[in-house]
């Protein structure tokens, strides 16, 4: 539409009163339809399921979801802007946590916010004379895979991250070596495991290995979900790992900035992901600094 | 005492399962086109979109798919169930089901366990189908 002259500016925009209002307890009860016969309700428990099976096809399990848990939470602590800001997790934090719905407990699931988020899209030409320095996308892929759970095969993975991991790359024209950090949609640690697993940053069960030593954290040498993510900054939908990668790559994320004083690589590339349903539809998309 | 826990929304389509289950009968339909057997039941099958659709009776024995442990009770009817255990089950017809694993301490429960039905009558026209682990009776 941009390119075709048919708009010149596309807002992208959230709000949401979750966390004060009941609207999300309604819809995640409403969209349990007959499961309440036996007990099963909202996300969590769908997402819990999905970990589960992978606990029992390869090497997973709260071990290699509180490094998640963790590591997002040291992000969170250096954004003001997060409702976890002041509030740090050890590793003992995440193991004596109450089980929520067995396998998760309660870090491993994402927080229910109040508040709204923005991006506005243009053309490149147009965005050079904007305030703030352009951010460009540079790949872009969706995958759907869609079943009803008592269809679906891809709890345990391959995700439809895989197809649109692979998709958003080639139209990039780049490899993972590429990636300075990630934007995960993470509605449950697992959900960044299982992407990362698919994307192909490491092999089915290797998520433990290769998260060990604070990988993803301030440091790290793949830092992931920046801003605390869905479970440590705020939920804004698919919004959190958007926003949070664009301002990364204009520099506008003071204490918490990718680069010398976290001691991460400069952002030029971060890789973000948004995540629907019980892991029934994907997208992957690539940002660019200019 | 009466029953306070959600019951299903049977309608046309959902149907002839909840009236097999009032019998205890696992009434499974199978697409007559593709011969893939599906449940929840559906008026089109999701797989080729035939609407020609038989049904059979399932042998009510199947494994853990996955399973999950509830800890919270979202609807205050399960309180008293807590921790309880809801499991994706494939039967051995080769369809999968959303139930409850009961009969067993929820730790007992793991993935690929072979189990078997064991029918919930809660009220006097609705029965679920819930699921126990297979006894092996060795010699
Ligand atoms: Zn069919």
């Amino acid at each position: 539409m941009l390119e075709a002259g048919l708009c010149n500016y596309v807002l992208i925009t959230y709000g949401h009163n979750a966390r004060s209002g009941d609207s999300m307890k309604k819809l995640l009860f409403a969209m349990s339809g007959d499961d309440a016969i036996f007990g099963h309700f909202g996300a969590t428990a769908g997402y819990a399921m999905a970990a589960r099976r992978a606990m029992h096809e390869f090497k997973t399990g709260p071990q290699t979801w509180k490094q998640i848990a963790v590591g997002q939470r040291k992000w969170a602590n250096l954004n003001p802007r997060a409702m976890m800001y002041k509030q740090t997790m050890s590793d003992r934090d995440y193991d004596t946590a109450p089980r929520v719905v067995e396998p998760f407990g309660l870090y491993d699931n994402c927080l229910i916010s109040d508040g709204g988020r923005a991006c506005i899209v243009t053309t490149l030409e147009r965005a050079r004379d904007l305030r703030h320095p352009p951010v460009t996308l540079m790949g872009l892929g969706m995958d759907n895979p869609s079943a009803d759970l008592t269809r679906a095969d891809y709890l345990a993975g391959p995700t439809g991250a895989r197809r649109a991991g692979r998709q958003a790359l080639k139209m990039a024209g780049i490899t993972l070596e590429d990636i300075d950090a990630c934007q995960i949609y993470d509605c449950f640690t697992y959900t960044v495991e299982i992407t990362l697993q698919d994307y192909g940053f490491f092999q089915p069960g290797e998520g433990c290995d290769w998260l060990r030593g604070g990988t993803i954290e301030p440091g790290g040498s793949m830092p992931v979900n920046t801003s605390g993510g869905l479970l440590s900054e705020a939920y804004q939908m698919g919004m959190t790992p958007l926003t949070e990668g664009v301002m990364q790559l204009m520099g506008r994320c003071e204490e918490r900035q990718l680069g010398p004083q976290t001691k991460t690589r400069n952002p030029e590339i971060i890789l973000c992901s948004d995540n629907g349903g019980i892991l029934q539809s994907h997208a992957c998309y690539i940002l660019r600094r200019v | 005492m009466t029953y306070t826990k959600p019951l299903p929304q049977i309608n046309p389509d959902t149907k002839d399962f909840w009236e097999g289950c009032r019998s205890h009968l696992l009434q499974i339909q199978k697409c007559s086109e593709c011969e893939k057997p599906r449940w929840l039941s559906s008026f089109m099958c999701p797989y080729c979109l035939s609407t020609n659709t038989r049904l059979f009776n399932s042998s009510g024995r199947g494994k853990v798919y996955s399973f999950v442990v509830y800890h919270v009770a979202y609807h205050p009817s399960f309180k008293d169930d807590l921790p309880y255990v809801v499991a994706l089950v494939d039967m051995e017809e080769g369809f999968r089901l959303l139930t409850n694993i009961i009969g067993c301490a929820p730790e007992e429960v793991h993935c690929d366990m072979e189990v078997e039905i064991s029918w919930d009558d809660v009220t006097k026209d609705v029965s679920l189908p819930k699921f126990r682990p297979v006894v092996r009776i060795h010699p």
